[in-house]
């Protein structure tokens, strides 16, 4: 894939289109190649049993790219990713494996839009969200009319998140 | 010809040797940088190394200078697939003497792309 390098600033119009093209990448090469799989969504999305997959850049401030999606949802995303056919069992472990390499791939691409963003954690998926930080921008993607969100978090060092 | 593929998520190592198989590749897999080290150490010789850049115990950054101040192998080609898309860390990736970079998402076609760049596959006319 391409993505400009390019940084500085977070211009939202320029992070949202970026973002939604980095998603479709994702999306397009790794988990459902069919035309138009992926679209934006309006508002924000309500969650009921959630599933949160992030990857932190280790700078000043910290920044957070996070997806969040039903649980349900996110089984079917690791399903895809791993190519399982209907009668495959997928471990817990492939799931939070599966998951969790879809927000290393989104935030690595996002990383390379920020200037000083730091090393990259190794990503984590959990049931509970990390601590509030700053919410800088998200968005608010559906596939196949199942809602996922992305967001971009900012947060200090001291505040543990 | 033989591939190492390097990467803490077991899902990606299928992901790549996916792509690989196709092209007559046989893939060995480490979860880290370490235990490739090991792997080559113990004798198994592979021509190319496909290298994420985050992973715990020895990242893949760590495994090209590694693996770069050993002469015996030398000729094994090492090719970073890996999210980290900065131009810095690919100058720096490079500089240490990976041959490639390939950042993820990739299509199966991108990385036989690559590896005809890097005169690993040939496709038969």
């Amino acid at each position: 894939m391409t993505v400009s390098l390019v940084e500085p600033s977070l211009d939202e119009a320029v992070f949202d289109d970026t973002v939604f093209f980095i998603a479709q990448e994702v999306f397009s090469a790794m988990i459902d190649p069919s035309d138009g799989a992926l679209s934006l969504g309006s508002g924000s999305p309500v969650f009921s049993d959630v599933t949160f997959a992030w990857v932190d850049m280790l700078s000043t401030p910290r920044r957070r790219v996070m997806l969040s999606t039903e649980r349900v949802t996110a089984f079917s995303v690791a399903r895809a990713l791993l190519a399982a056919g209907p009668d495959d069992n997928v471990s817990e472990a492939d799931f939070e494996d599966a998951v969790g390499e879809i927000a290393n791939v989104v935030g690595g691409n996002v990383k390379a839009l920020v200037s000083d963003p730091g090393p990259l954690t190794i990503p984590k998926v959990s049931s509970v969200p990390p601590l509030d930080g700053v919410l800088l921008r998200q968005m608010h993607l559906l596939w196949h009319d199942r809602s996922l969100l992305i967001s971009f978090w900012s947060y200090d060092e001291s505040s543990g998140c | 010809m033989k591939a190492l593929v390097i990467d803490d998520s077991r899902v990606m190592r299928k992901i790549v040797s996916s792509a690989l198989a196709p092209l007559g590749f046989e893939v060995v897999e480490a979860s880290d940088g370490k235990e490739a080290l090991d792997i080559l150490a113990s004798g198994v010789e592979v021509d190319l190394c496909c290298i994420d850049w985050n992973m715990p115990v020895m990242t893949g950054y760590e495994f090209v200078v590694e693996v770069r101040k050993n002469s015996y192998w030398r000729d094994i080609t090492l090719m970073m697939v890996t999210t980290e898309g900065q131009h810095s860390q690919i100058v720096k990736a490079l500089a240490a003497g990976a041959h490639e970079y390939l950042i993820k998402p990739f299509t199966p076609d991108a990385v036989k792309s690559k590896l005809q760049l890097l005169g690993l596959f040939v496709e038969e006319v």
